[in-house]
């Protein structure tokens, strides 16, 4: 009688762990999703020198910690941007659902790679297996500027309809350069 | 062996019932040692007794342990809940959480930046190329995926100086990487990364198409899929039936271009004794496999009115 009751208080301090942990992440999501700040307020924290000094909340870096990881992880990002030439404007997403084992969040992009701007949405559903995280995206629907030629709107919808957004962007690079010579080429004989 | 005086054979007082049978056995009781025994027994006993009674006793604590730690999680996740509730409902505006001050610390604001700016990072991930400066050059992470799923993802460790060098890979050794270095790594690394994550891609591509057509179609396939490492040479047997009747047909897949999924050659046989319509069914499947994926071209004839 002992253990069973022994067992019952183990089970439900492990579901219970399972959903405090859950409870934290949907929670740190929303923070994330709906609370914005814009660069300057980026750049004045950037610059102040609040909680050097003083003790750290418990469990959170220190200031000049968090300082470090933000440039380079800028430095990173700013790279990305300048050597694949695709820049995105903005991004938001919404976690659409949480369990344990899965997650959707359904993703809002916008950006230009040379003058070609590009809009997208599509979900995202991650699911943890053993070894990995497996990715597949789903409900994809994008706006292309320039989509009036017909051999691009047929790309879009084909590439809409089996969700490849990867096959997206790797042909959109050529396409926006091979775009970009055309419309040289125009203006240089108007 | 010392008897006490006094006692005799039989008249043990300290002789109690059921224990004591090993010393009556024989009918002759050495007292001493049967008295020295009985002690031993008993002390035996009142040991275990003991130990029982720490058990019990560790066990009551373990069990209130857990109680405690019960009743603390209870309460952690009902404040959570509670937090989370009031998020759904908008309680919390643009400073974040209500219990934090009007104006967020600049910690606040760098960690939301820097999920942010990650999160940014991680939509590269899923644009084919993403990667990460290091301290003597970049490491570039080609990412694959076949439609809407995203497969393997390799990873490329490059020095930029003295000139660019690959420090390490993850590259496949049947995957023509340093062909590919040779023609464009020193002159054009944005060609470099997008030829060879063609192949990567290409390849990923023809091995998804595989283990899906053997994952969705174990009861058509006779025997074995033989393939090769870069999967680009796949040859099984398959069962069509006609009329109630089950032909095998043995299809031989080529992918001549090492960037397409799509086989370049498909040979589609038919056994010596199989009827004429059947060569016409082989020569549509043919056809069907060089211009569809493999595992969507099994699932078109596989459900179409047969013949």
């Amino acid at each position: 009688m002992d253990d069973s009751t022994l067992q019952a208080y183990e089970d439900e301090i492990q579901s219970l762990e399972e959903e405090i942990k859950l409870l934290a992440e949907k929670y740190e999501d929303s923070q994330q999703e709906s609370i914005f700040f814009s660069d300057e307020e980026i750049l004045m924290a950037m610059k102040s020198s609040q909680g050097n000094f003083e003790g750290q909340s418990e469990g959170r870096e220190s200031l000049s910690d968090l300082k470090a990881q933000l440039e380079s992880l800028e430095m990173d990002l700013s790279f990305l941007m300048k050597f694949t030439g695709i820049q995105f404007t903005s991004h938001s997403k919404n976690t659409v659902e949480r369990t344990t084992n899965r997650t959707v969040q359904k993703h809002r992009l916008s950006g230009h790679c040379y003058s070609l701007s590009f809009q997208l949405e599509f979900q995202l559903l991650e699911v943890q297996n053993k070894e990995n995280v497996s990715a597949v995206v789903t409900d994809l629907g994008i706006i292309l500027e320039s989509g009036e030629d017909s051999d691009v709107s047929k790309f879009v919808s084909s590439t809409e309809e089996h969700g490849n957004l990867l096959t997206f962007f790797r042909s959109l690079l050529s396409y926006a350069e091979w775009y970009e010579h055309r419309r040289c080429t125009f203006l240089h004989f108007k | 062996r010392v008897v006490p005086a006094g006692m005799e054979p039989g008249q043990g007082a300290l002789a109690p019932a059921g224990e004591q049978q090993g010393m009556m056995e024989d009918g002759k009781v050495h007292s001493a040692s049967g008295l020295f025994a009985y002690l031993e027994m008993l002390e035996a006993q009142a040991h275990e007794a003991a130990v029982k009674q720490e058990e019990i006793e560790q066990q009551e604590e373990k069990l209130a342990m857990l109680k405690k730690k019960v009743q603390e999680l209870r309460l952690q996740r009902d404040e959570l809940r509670a937090k989370v509730d009031l998020q759904g409902k908008g309680q919390l505006g643009k400073e974040g959480v209500m219990s934090e001050p009007a104006q967020p610390s600049s910690q606040a604001v760098l960690e939301w930046k820097i999920k942010s700016v990650k999160a940014m990072l991680q939509i590269f991930y899923l644009t084919g190329i993403s990667g990460k400066l290091t301290k003597r050059g970049v490491c570039f992470c080609i990412s694959t995926a076949y439609e809407g799923t995203y497969l393997d993802s390799y990873y490329l460790d490059l020095l930029i100086k003295p000139e660019v060098q690959i420090y390490r890979h993850s590259i496949p050794v049947f995957i023509p990487l340093e062909q590919i270095a040779k023609k464009y790594l020193q002159t054009d690394i944005r060609r470099f990364l997008s030829v060879l994550s063609d192949h990567l891609n290409a390849y990923v591509g023809r091995r998804f198409q595989a283990d899906r057509l053997q994952e969705q179609f174990p009861e058509q396939i006779e025997g074995p899929l033989q393939r090769n490492s870069l999967c680009n040479l796949l040859v099984f047997k398959y069962y069509v039936s006609s009329k109630s009747k089950t032909f095998s047909l043995t299809a031989r897949l080529l992918y001549g271009d090492l960037c397409h999924s799509l086989p370049t050659e498909a040979i589609v046989s038919c056994t010596p004794d199989a009827p004429a319509s059947l060569a016409e069914t082989a020569a549509a499947h043919s056809d069907l496999f060089r211009r569809m994926a493999l595992h969507k071209a099994f699932r078109s004839f596989s459900t179409a009115p047969e013949s």
